[in-house]
């Protein structure tokens, strides 16, 4: 076994390029499903019956199937339907509405951990329910779920890799094609697994580093 | 969907919870209660190597890691089954998931329990085998549940090194039948009432586990 | 009695840092065999450590604890240092030794019963018929036999502890530690464990109280030991430590605890 570093440095720009998709379908992704995850919960919470019920069923049947089989259904399944996608549109898609449906878990597991008796003493000086929202229950639970929000981001970027096998041109895609090209696969996908590593601990350190910002805001 | 088609889907299942059971929680489970062991253990040595572990497979996605070890291994020599390529890779990063679930276990039993055994003469293992293991089990059974339903899906990634479970045979039959719509959504109905029932049976045994009703 | 009687715990120039903050600064005191010795004193005075150190759960930094005259965990050496005594003798000597903490610290997973019963089952490994015998007898003593097969979360807070003085008391210590029992309680549970503690000084079985109640120690303490700022303040009987004149630290001390039952000592 022979490791090539030679061929990783010539394809560094290739890889960068991989990298950057990477970044950039992650920050769409979790942006699109956090706000997506937050009006799924928020209409669940207010939404009566129904409609809590409706939204119910996706989201168990997003959370409960592989994202592999979301994204194949909505890319080769899609045309059927009349919804032809490009690769990158549609794993941005997928991706977003598979967040979505776990997002909106810790929303709710957030909106859910709010003493009553707060609500009610924002109701009892006169606050708004958006004023509500604004200044007691958003702030207040940023402190509690932003370490599963953190993780779950971590998690979206792991599942980005998997944009890979519809062709999406992002790392995973990148480096595997220059080792298969190259027939280097052991370098290819260490520094595959390398980047991914760093990437994840540097995000794990950047979330550790702001609940210990935030703790001070915990209450008990 | 024809009934053949849905039979070979579901004989390509028994596949997916072959690998799921044999991995998570055959060798997954018991690689993590080593991890686990060492993460908690007075060596340095051990902590760290654990952690390390911990680190990498919860810090690459697993379909990197499934093309690492189908590549690597043919690399260093050895020419193993895609089946136990697909196994190996499930259960480093299982192990990797429930190791640390474990630890988070173990840290949130009460330090007060254990002093009141240590108060009662109970030696070291007595205290693991009878205060510290049942509680932290009981802590850990949620997210241990939890994870074994991740891992159930992330299986799927296993079709990607050519192990033909069910969303390979989905693939496969989309293929031939040019009807993925169908196909897809069978599979996944199938991977959600795998979960359903792994739910239903993860919740079944918390609530044998409450201590009492409070 | 012509020769001085040993103490039941004698505790020796005691001190303790955590980190760089000295907590205990070089105590000494006796607990007298078949007494009850109440440590008392304001939050952070130290008195907690000091029964915490007593049931080895923390190391002193300096310093002796003598049990019935057998040095815990570390006796005189050479050149007046101290040394660690090997762990055998530790066990041997902390089996004398009974503790009752402010959380109950009762195990979840097991039954009132199971919670008395498991040392003498596991420790002792008496029979399983005999040790639920033994354990029945104590949750007995303590007024809980028909809660036996209860869950720690079935029960109230003032059960909780009557337990766990009864998971203390199965295995027969010569001193029983108690560390704040009824800090945890409310006022209207906190009544039943004070009774049973009561019951348990009238049987003449040594007890070392760290408490707020103040009505409690003055009336069942035959020792008061006040701690303030790691050091003690007053040491004596409650007459000697409450009665007047007094010492203004203490009379602070009284003031905000009126509703202990200090108020009928003003």
């Amino acid at each position: 076994m022979s490791f090539d570093l030679g061929l990783i440095l010539a394809s560094l720009p290739d890889i960068a390029r991989g990298l950057g998709m990477t970044v950039l379908i992650w920050a769409v992704c979790a942006a699109l499903g956090l706000a997506l995850g937050f009006l799924v919960a928020v209409a669940r919470r207010s939404g009566g019956r129904v409609v809590n019920w409706l939204l119910f069923v996706p989201v168990e049947v997003i959370r409960g199937t592989p994202f592999l089989v979301q994204v194949f259904l909505l890319y080769y399944g899609g045309p059927f339907i009349g919804l032809s996608l490009e690769a990158v549109p549609a794993g941005v898609l997928a991706l977003s509405i598979y967040a979505a449906a776990y997002y909106s878990e810790l929303w709710r597991a957030g909106f859910a951990a709010i003493p009553k008796g707060h609500l009610e003493a924002a109701d009892c000086v006169g606050m708004s329910p958006v004023q509500t929202m604004t200044r007691i229950i958003l702030p207040e639970m940023t402190t509690l779920i932003l370490p599963a929000m953190v993780n779950m981001t971590i998690l979206m970027l792991k599942e980005t890799a998997i944009l890979s096998i519809i062709s999406v041109p992002e790392l995973t895609l990148t480096v595997s094609a220059l080792g298969t090209q190259n027939y280097a696969f052991v370098e290819s996908f260490t520094v595959l697994a390398l980047l991914y590593w760093a990437l994840v601990e540097l995000c794990g350190a950047a979330g550790r580093a702001a609940e210990a910002r935030l703790a001070k805001y915990r209450f008990a | 969907m024809s009934w053949s088609l849905l039979l070979l889907l579901l004989e390509a299942a028994r596949l997916t919870i072959l690998l799921s059971v044999v991995s998570i929680g055959g060798i997954g489970f018991l690689l993590a209660t080593v991890v686990c062991a060492a993460m908690l253990s007075k060596n340095r040595l051990a902590r760290g190597a654990g952690r390390l572990f911990v680190s990498f497979f919860r810090g690459t996605p697993l379909l990197v890691q499934l093309l690492l070890i189908y590549y690597l291994l043919p690399a260093a020599g050895l020419d193993v089954p895609s089946e136990v390529a697909a196994i190996a890779g499930m259960s480093l990063c299982t192990a990797a998931y429930q190791a640390e679930i474990m630890r988070g276990g173990f840290a949130g039993v009460p330090a007060g329990l254990v002093e009141a055994a240590e108060m009662a003469g109970m030696s070291r293992f007595a205290t693991f085998r009878r205060i510290r293991l049942p509680i932290a089990f009981k802590l850990t059974l949620p997210a241990l549940i939890n994870e074994w339903i991740m891992m159930l899906k992330s299986s799927s990634l296993v079709s990607v090194v050519g192990v033909v479970e069910l969303t390979r045979m989905a693939q496969d039959l989309a293929a031939s039948t040019y009807r993925p719509l169908e196909l897809y959504a069978a599979a996944g109905a199938i991977y959600l009432a795998i979960n359903v029932v792994v739910a239903l049976l993860g919740r079944g045994l918390e609530a044998r586990l409450s201590w009492g009703r409070a | 009695m012509t020769a001085p009687s040993v103490p039941a715990v004698a505790i020796k120039a005691l001190v303790k840092d955590f980190g760089t903050a000295r907590v205990l600064e070089g105590i000494s005191f006796a607990a007298e065999r078949g007494e009850v010795t109440c440590l008392i004193g304001p939050s952070g005075s130290g008195k907690s450590t000091v029964l915490r150190c007593t049931a080895f759960l923390e190391e002193a930094t300096d310093g002796l604890i003598e049990i019935d005259g057998e040095p815990l965990g570390f006796g005189p050496g050479p050149g007046g240092r101290r040394v660690r005594l090997p762990a055998a003798q530790i066990r041997t000597v902390r089996k004398k030794i009974g503790m009752v903490f402010q959380q109950f610290n009762l195990w979840p997973h097991m039954t009132a019963l199971g919670n008395v019963s498991e040392a003498l089952t596991h420790v002792l490994r008496l029979p399983r018929r005999e040790a639920e015998a033994r354990a029945m007898a104590e949750l007995e003593r303590v007024g809980l036999a028909h809660r036996a097969a209860h869950y720690p979360s079935e029960l109230s807070g003032g059960q909780q502890q009557r337990v766990a003085i009864a998971r203390a008391l199965a295995l027969e210590p010569r001193i029983l530690l108690f560390d704040e029992p009824t800090a945890s309680l409310d006022p209207e549970l906190t009544g039943e464990v004070l009774a049973v503690m009561r019951d348990l000084a009238e049987t003449g079985i040594t007890m070392l109280v760290v408490t707020h109640e103040i009505g409690f120690a003055a009336s069942v303490a035959a020792k008061i030991v006040f701690l303030d700022h790691g050091r003690i303040l007053v040491e004596g009987t409650p007459a000697q430590v409450f009665g007047k004149p007094r010492n203004p630290r203490i009379d602070r001390f009284l003031e905000t605890y009126l509703d202990r039952g200090a108020a009928t000592l003003l």
